[in-house]
């Protein structure tokens, strides 16, 4: 994978728009622009568990263990980008 | 933000509990006419929502127990083990519920979240990691958080997301303790433990099963779902409590492990806290003797829930995936379950709201919790209800 903040970014970005699209399609989030400079609790109004729920999709998707306290940092889809390259070098 | 400003949430969300009727979280019960009838507002209300599985509460001889320790004993332990001793009746219902599990250790703390706390920060440490089914109730969530572990969830019930969480793991699965629970509290559906302990050990790691609601429900001695599954011999560490089928309060954990009785001396959750009052541990001595002799009282208790399982499934309800003790009905949205909430117990019947986020896929639902208690004249009444919520 390319391990850019922005390349990873993008591609979270794009995971989270088919996640909300098939998972919470009733929510008003799901039709939002979601972009590496989303805010995810804030701007897409997510709880904490569709965050955690997200988060479990990321996890397959790159084939890393991402430890629970590391969310309480995660606002933005970049912040989420650190995290995950960070999981990936580990 | 100011210290207190954070509290604006929690107010939003209690005054939307009651804006479409009563607000779930403030009904109180009057009066208790049995296990599974009480009143409220003046009704007289079936009460299909007290996780009571054995409808063991107003067992006569449990109460006699009860009331015979607290003449003997006094009301109240007043202060810690540790600190002040141990009762007699302490180490005897420790005993017992080694016996019943068949293992050599046993202790017992003060609430079913204390034990979980206690057990949990006590296993685990920093360098550690817990691989937690996301469904898992709040009291492992918050345990695990308080032992500075390395928290992985994985999806609820889902064998291959466990398997590859572990193999990310690598050498560090020797470190790692599988949580979950027997019997989860909201679907009442059961975890896969035939397959969760394979790969507990095939990986080296240690696994902790939560038999709350399962206690007294499932397998032949009523030990849970890990007994119904013939894995109990896998389980590391067995943790429940004495607040549901047993119709009591407290909890407790249980293991072949010796290591479970160096938990006194480092569980901040069972040092620094007052222990089971007299009462308490009679009545759950005298319950757990009738779990073992009175096997019809689970017969009773699964006859009344594939009843009220077939019942609602036949009105066309959406419910959890299988018959079970605890059957939720999904409702449309939020509103309509504080609706059909209301409507109910005007109707004189009392279910459990559960709403998001403490439910999973941010889903809400009406809970009902069946009792061996419940007459076929009260699951009838309580099906006829919910009928009258389709109009």
């Amino acid at each position: 994978m390319s391990n850019s903040t922005e390349a990873v970014g993008q591609m979270l970005a794009e995971i989270l728009t088919k996640y909300l699209k098939n998972n919470w399609a009733d929510s008003p989030s799901s039709n939002k622009t979601i972009t590496p400079a989303t805010d995810m609790v804030t701007e897409l109004q997510l709880d904490s568990f569709q965050v955690m729920e997200f988060m479990l999709e990321v996890e397959d998707h790159y084939d890393i263990a991402i430890d629970l306290d590391s969310l309480s940092n995660i606002h933005t889809i970049t912040d989420l980008a650190g995290v995950v390259i960070a999981a990936h070098k580990d | 933000m100011p210290l207190l400003e954070k509290f604006s949430v929690a107010g939003q969300l209690k005054s939307g509990l009651g804006h479409v009727g009563k607000d779930p979280t403030s009904v109180v019960f009057e009066k208790l006419n049995s296990a599974t009838e009480g009143v409220v507002e003046g009704r007289t209300t079936i009460l299909a929502g007290t996780n009571n599985y054995l409808g063991l509460t107003f067992d006569p001889d449990c109460i006699a127990a009860g009331v015979a320790a607290m003449q003997a004993f006094g009301t109240g332990t007043t202060g810690s083990r540790m600190a002040n001793g141990s009762y007699a009746a302490h180490g005897a219902l420790e005993a017992e519920l080694a016996d019943l599990f068949q293992c050599t250790n046993a202790m017992v703390f003060s609430t079913g979240y204390a034990a979980n706390l206690g057990v949990l920060t006590a296993l685990l440490g920093k360098g550690d990691a817990v691989l937690l089914d996301s469904d898992a109730h709040a009291s492992l969530y918050d345990g695990c958080r308080m032992s500075d572990a390395d928290i992985y969830r994985f999806k609820h019930n889902d064998v291959q997301s466990l398997e590859k969480r572990m193999a990310r793991l690598g050498d560090r699965a020797r470190r790692c303790l599988i949580v979950v629970e027997g019997m989860y509290s909201v679907l009442g559906d059961c975890a896969p433990l035939k397959e969760i302990a394979e790969i507990k050990e095939r990986f080296g790691a240690r696994l902790l099963v939560d038999e709350a609601h399962s206690l007294g429900v499932y397998g032949e001695r009523g030990c849970g779902v890990a007994e119904a599954e013939g894995v109990l011999d896998k389980v590391d560490f067995t943790v429940g409590t004495f607040s549901k089928s047993l119709g009591s309060m407290g909890g407790f954990c249980v293991s072949e492990n010796d290591v479970l009785g160096l938990f006194r001396y480092v569980s901040r959750p069972f040092m620094f806290t007052a222990s089971p009052s007299p009462a308490v541990m009679a009545t759950t001595r005298e319950a757990l003797k009738q779990l073992r002799t009175r096997p019809e009282l689970k017969e009773t208790l699964w006859s009344n829930a594939r009843k009220l399982y077939s019942g609602l499934q036949d009105l066309g309800f959406e419910l959890g995936p299988e018959v079970s003790p605890v059957i939720a009905v999904r409702c449309k949205d939020r509103k309509s379950a504080l609706a059909h909430w209301n409507q109910l117990l005007e109707a004189g019947v009392y279910v459990n709201m559960m709403l998001p986020p403490a439910t999973p896929g941010g889903a809400s639902f009406l809970r009902c919790s069946i009792s061996a208690a419940h007459t076929a004249e009260q699951i009838n009444t309580i099906i006829e209800r919910f009928a009258e919520l389709k109009g």
